[in-house]
């Protein structure tokens, strides 16, 4: 595993709100089919490093390489298709459109037919939603999401709808996954549930993906290994164990 | 079958059915002029609110403007006919090429005002619809347009400069519009509806529709999914804006004389009105909505002048129920009386996981 | 050049009306968030009012006009009360329809009592002669408008910045949540925010109706529709823009009446609307506001 190639490398990136550093200098290494886990308390920019991976925030300083390649400064659906998916730590689903539906949103740059083929219900259109159909359901059923499918997604259950946010990331077929903790607002029973769906991610789809979580317990039963950050800046990094033990970063979290 | 296809298709049945229906009463005399000559009305103005229900509906961008685009189609398709009106003798030919130049020209100006509007969104959207809606309708209130043996005349001011007395003809006279052949009829005005019709709801129930409609509920999220927003905007925007202009060309030769002033901002709330009370996002809704608000006025004439007045409490009432979280509770606690346990889905979200809050 | 510095003084008066009716609507949507529609009517109500008042015989000018603001403020506070408050947490299109159809409801009242035709309207100085400065003739209108609005616009400026109430509509315009937590009545001061927009709307209905002596069911809806524009020409939510906006807008719209067409000039001001919001999004004074993700 540890001669893979690097699928994120992210160096310097740094971005600043008008007088206030937000994130400062970080370098960051996630090898291919790696768990890493970003960590820090409330504040220390975490979720402002996924906005910038993603697009939503331009960095005002260093670059970021998906596989090989600069993504730095691209829109959000450009880094989508470059192969970066999300989630979002304030679930934002397609809230008035069904299970199936969203996940179907999350599969729409893999299916070419063209809007006049739609609306003429050529042999293409057919074929392709039918894929798209299957191709759903197959990831809904990853999550046992499948029974709900026609369900108005705002009417799931709320560890569901991560669940589902998931799913529709994964739909884009991405390289690199991001989840802003995944499992916040979960109870134990589902928050190992879904332990157990991100290694299998991992597994079956190939997957990379760096995790933004502040439940030690998730972080240090899964991620392999860990960077802290803490008032925008790297604190500690390296295996998890190691990390969580280091000194600096007990303060960081218990305080002085 | 899908089960919106098979909705769609029942929906499409519906209208054809009532408007055959309709006009074969109408022509067996059993219909009364009267309720004979609202037909061709409510038949384009369900075109209009159709084509508004997918901005507003599935791209959830209040367009204050639709007229406008109405406008464009009326007399750019109006004045073709005119033009050709030696040439092209025949009403059919000539209504249905005034219908493809109306429509190309509305769908012109939704390219020309969707770019720059659609960088905006929410309450600044619907304000510069609204602006561009009155723009278009001043200029048209100020458009003159003369023929003679030399040609075309255009200006701005009234008389025209220039013009041969003897073989000017007025084709479009500002404020007093154009008189463009009445070639509208009920069958064509169907056969735009239901085509119109077919358009939208196959252009819903596709990828285009739904990237829309993940707009429309997640700004954000849609683009974290590789959806080009900009595009799908405009391509709503834009075939709404052409639909539009379709209907305008039906309107403008439905009518003796056509004046601009016709196209204001009241014409777009009116339409809004149809499309907000027959449901967001439902063609049915809207096709409904605006036969029974269209109908039931002309024919009750004496609650006429009392129509505005209900539309508006209406619309009012209408999203404060639907909004509100007062009624919103109400309606929850309604739908989980034990008498509607028999319609409820037997896979109904279960009370488990944690509601966190 | 007489002529321009008529057309000049002119514009600014009507641009300082619109500044008062573009104040409501910055108040408003700085601290409710909402677009409201149905301004430019509480004007048309408040013209329809004084309008009527003055018609009785016994009701002197002064008693008229402080009964049209009396009645704009009521008005404001209860459509707040009735059609908006119960949406507070409703999704911005369900706001801005209802938004829509209470100004729909406000026109079609006055067209059911007053009927669709313009009637004439007395001006509220209507024998007091015009003043000359320098050759140029300025109305006695022209000036009430220009004053009456800049000493609204220094109160209105104290009020906010010096007053505890002031100061609590600008922590709740900033942050509901906080300002609740920080002990502000969030709905009294958003009743308030209504009240003070509606009554400058009262004021600008005596403005506008004394200047341009008619009033019909309409009147309201293209002032208010222009004064919304000036508010975002200035910056939505600033309330020296407001100011800056109304009177550039008024400038611009009859100057471009006098050397460009009396016809077009309704265009040429959604134009200027339409040219600010695609180069600067933002207005003149208004500051950038981003989504949180």
């Amino acid at each position: 595993m540890s001669e893979a190639a690097p699928m994120l490398e992210i160096k310097n990136l740094a971005i600043q709100f008008g007088g206030l550093k937000a994130v400062d200098n970080l370098n960051l290494t996630i090898k291919k089919n790696q768990l890493y886990g970003l960590i820090g308390p409330n504040g220390a920019g975490k979720t402002t490093v996924f906005n910038m991976l993603t697009g939503v925030y331009k960095p005002t300083a260093g670059t970021i390489y998906l596989d090989g390649e600069n993504i730095t400064g691209k829109s959000p659906a450009q880094i989508n298709k470059h192969g970066i998916a999300r989630t979002f730590q304030n679930i934002r689903l397609f809230k008035d459109m069904s299970v199936l539906d969203n996940v179907k949103v999350g599969l729409h740059n893999q299916k070419k037919y063209t809007a006049i083929e739609g609306v003429l219900r050529l042999p293409r259109y057919f074929r392709e939603e039918k894929e798209m159909d299957e191709k759903a359901l197959e990831l809904l059923r990853v999550f046992e999401l499948d029974s709900e499918k026609d369900t108005l997604s705002s009417n799931l259950p709320y560890g569901k709808q991560r669940k589902l946010e998931i799913a529709r990331a994964l739909a884009t077929n991405p390289k690199l996954l991001l989840l802003d903790e995944p499992a916040a607002g979960m109870n134990p029973n589902e928050t190992a549930e879904l332990m157990d769906n991100i290694r299998f991610i991992i597994e079956k789809f190939d997957m990379t993906v760096l995790l933004i979580e502040h439940d030690m317990k998730l972080v240090s039963g899964i991620c392999e290994e860990v960077t802290v950050l803490n008032f925008g800046q790297e604190l500690a990094q390296g295996i998890t164990t190691n990390v969580l033990n280091d000194p600096k970063v007990i303060t960081a979290y218990l305080g002085e | 079958m899908k089960k919106t296809t098979l909705n769609n298709i029942i929906t499409c049945g519906m209208v054809l059915v009532l408007f055959i229906v309709c006009g074969f009463l109408s022509s067996a005399g059993v219909l009364g002029s009267k309720l004979s000559g609202l037909l061709i009305p409510i038949g384009i103005y369900i075109i209009l609110s159709i084509s508004l229900n997918l901005t507003v509906g599935i791209l959830g961008e209040l367009s204050l403007g639709h007229a406008g685009f109405m406008c464009v189609g009326a007399y750019v398709g109006g004045v073709f006919s005119i033009l050709v009106q030696d040439v092209v003798t025949v009403s059919w030919l000539r209504i249905t090429l005034a219908i493809i130049v109306g429509g190309i020209a509305a769908a012109i100006f939704g390219i020309l005002i969707g770019i720059p509007v659609l960088r905006l969104r929410g309450d600044y959207l619907a304000i510069v619809t609204l602006g561009f809606g009155e723009i278009i309708k001043s200029i048209s209130n100020n458009i003159y347009l003369v023929k003679d043996v030399n040609g075309l005349h255009f200006s701005f001011a009234s008389p025209v400069s220039g013009t041969d007395a003897a073989t000017a003809v007025d084709i479009f006279k500002g404020a007093q519009g154009i008189k463009a052949p009445q070639d509208t009829t009920l069958l064509i005005v169907v056969i735009v509806l239901m085509i119109s019709l077919i358009v939208i709801m196959n252009l819903v129930d596709s990828k285009t529709g739904r990237a829309c409609m993940a707009i429309r509920d997640n700004y954000i999220a849609a683009q974290s999914v590789g959806i080009n927003v900009t595009k799908y905007r405009l391509v709503a925007f834009v075939v709404s804006a052409a639909i539009a202009g379709v209907a305008g060309v039906l309107y403008s030769h439905s009518l003796a004389v056509l004046a601009p002033k016709k196209f204001d901002y009241n014409l777009s709330i009116l339409i809004l009105v149809f499309v907000v009370l027959g449901g967001l996002g439902s063609m049915r809704g809207s096709i409904i909505a605006t036969i029974v608000l269209y109908a039931l006025p002309e024919i009750f004439r004496e609650v006429g002048d009392y129509r505005m007045l209900i539309y508006a409490i209406v619309l009012i009432a209408m999203m404060i129920f639907k909004n509100a979280p007062y009624f919103k509770d109400l309606f929850e606690k309604f739908k989980a009386l034990p008498v509607f346990d028999k319609f409820r889905s037997k896979n109904k979200v279960k009370a488990v996981g944690g509601e966190s809050k | 050049m007489m002529s321009f510095i008529s057309y000049l003084v002119n514009g600014i008066s009507l641009g300082s009306i619109y500044a008062l009716i573009a104040l409501g609507y910055t108040m408003v949507y700085g601290i409710a968030k909402m677009l409201n529609f149905a301004h430019g009517d509480i004007i048309m109500v408040g013209g329809f009012t004084i309008f009527t008042a003055m018609s009785t015989a016994w009701c002197p000018v002064w008693l008229s006009v402080i009964i049209g603001i009396v009645v704009c403020t009521v008005l404001g506070i209860v459509i707040e009360k009735v059609a908006y408050k119960p949406l507070r947490s409703a999704p911005p299109l369900a706001v801005l329809i209802t938004a829509i159809g209470v100004s729909y409801l406000l026109q079609n009242i006055a067209l059911l009592i007053f009927g669709s035709a313009s009637q004439s309207f007395t001006s509220v100085v209507k024998n007091v002669a015009p003043v000359t400065i320098g050759g140029v003739t300025i109305s006695m209108e022209t000036i009430i408008s220009i004053v009456v609005s800049l000493i609204i616009m220094v109160c209105l400026t104290l009020f906010i910045n010096k007053t505890k109430a002031g100061k609590a509509m600008l922590a709740v315009s900033e942050d509901k949540g906080a300002a609740q937590l920080m002990g502000i009545n969030v709905n009294a001061t958003i009743s308030l925010t209504f009240a003070i927009g509606s009554a400058l709307a009262g004021v600008a209905s005596v403005l506008l109706c004394s200047s341009y002596p008619q009033i019909s069911p309409y009147t309201g809806s293209m002032p208010g529709i222009k004064a919304f524009v000036a508010a975002v020409f200035g910056g939505i939510g600033s309330i020296p823009g407001a100011m800056i906006g109304g009177i550039l807008l008024g400038v611009i719209e009859n100057l471009s009446k006098a050397y460009i067409s009396s016809q077009l000039s309704d265009a040429i001001v959604f134009l200027v609307l339409i040219v600010v919001l695609i180069v600067k999004p933002t207005g003149i004074m208004g500051k950038k506001i981003n989504e949180k993700v």
